[in-house]
């Protein structure tokens, strides 16, 4: 459509080459998105069975607000709180699980 | 994840992609020798662009994380040349098209700025099983960052290489042979803003996604959950 409507283009010309390069980054870039949606919806789903389950135990309410921090907006996402630093920086280095750093 | 900086980074994208693919099929005139097929140009090579320099940030993050330790860095790093290894996908993919139509062969063993970037996505093709291959995550961040500056370091080197070489089957477009008219050159510099934009905008989504994950993990611990 764009190739039909576009003044500059030629009457014969290799324009299913240039269709197919663009159609293929768009796809690449599609299938990132999704991947993303997908894996944020578990997560999603994760902290919200870790809210309930919060609020019905006998959880510290310290403990308990950082669950629901996690799903509040971040306003500044590049530096994180000084409670978030403290988890990143514990988190790999600190005694946690294989390939916690990623 | 819903910050507003995302957001808004997000739209800036959206919106410098429109302003880039209208100034590629509606503003920049027909190239001369290869007519509409040279309208990949505007796709393929801010890709490598961002590509390459992707790599490269993502080893100056690594030197800053063996510098101050700092976890964060690390993660910043992984996710850079994460991201780049998916951009370089899309450049051999993009690259392969346009040989396919200028050319007549999908690949060309003979031209030396193909195959140098064949060559350098191989070695960043190994940064992930290298990663994951090492259980101790600080151990595994050590050398993963050493990987980083290394290969880092190679791609300057391998481009300034290729510069270097002899035959030239690709066009040169920065540098004084530059020959680009202005509404192309104008619309190229678009095009490598927007691409750039879509690279920055996917990796702040990929570390805020990362943080979340790591904080979610600390704070099952905390709980006592096993995620």
């Amino acid at each position: 459509m764009i190739a039909s409507l576009s003044r500059t283009l030629p009457e014969h010309s290799n324009d299913g080459y240039v269709a197919a390069a663009y159609i293929v980054f768009f796809a690449i870039v599609l299938i990132y998105v999704a991947i993303m949606a997908v894996r944020l919806g578990r997560v999603e789903r994760k902290v919200e069975a870790l809210r309930v389950d919060a609020t019905k135990s006998d959880i510290p309410p310290r403990a308990r607000g950082g669950i629901a921090d996690l799903d509040e907006p971040n306003p500044r996402p590049e530096r994180p709180d000084r409670g978030q630093e403290h988890a990143l920086k514990g988190v790999p280095h600190g005694g946690g699980q294989a390939g916690e750093t990623v | 994840m819903r910050s507003p900086s995302l957001r808004a980074l997000s739209i800036a994208t959206v919106l410098a992609f429109c302003v880039s693919l209208s100034l590629v099929f509606f503003y920049a005139p027909i190239e001369a020798e290869e007519g509409f097929l040279q309208k990949i140009f505007y796709l393929h090579v801010p890709l490598a662009i961002v590509t390459l320099c992707g790599f490269v940030i993502g080893g100056l993050m690594a030197i800053a994380h063996l510098r101050t330790r700092d976890a964060r860095w690390d993660l910043r790093s992984y996710v850079t040349i994460h991201m780049s290894l998916i951009f370089g996908v899309a450049v051999l993919i993009t690259g392969s098209i346009w040989a396919r139509g200028s050319w007549g062969h999908w690949w060309v063993w003979s031209e030396p700025t193909l195959v140098s970037f064949l060559i350098v996505m191989l070695l960043y093709a190994t940064y992930q099983p290298l990663r994951f291959a090492i259980e101790d995550p600080e151990r595994q961040a050590r050398y993963a960052s050493v990987f980083a500056i290394t290969a880092g370091a190679f791609v300057p080197m391998n481009f300034l290489a290729v510069r270097l070489s002899a035959s030239y089957l690709h066009p040169r477009v920065l540098g004084s042979s530059s020959n680009l008219p202005a509404p192309m050159a104008l619309t190229f510099l678009v095009s490598i803003v927007a691409i750039a934009l879509l690279f920055t905008t996917l990796c702040s989504y990929e570390l805020a996604a990362k943080r979340t994950r790591i904080l979610l993990k600390a704070r099952s611990r905390i709980l006592g959950y096993q995620s």
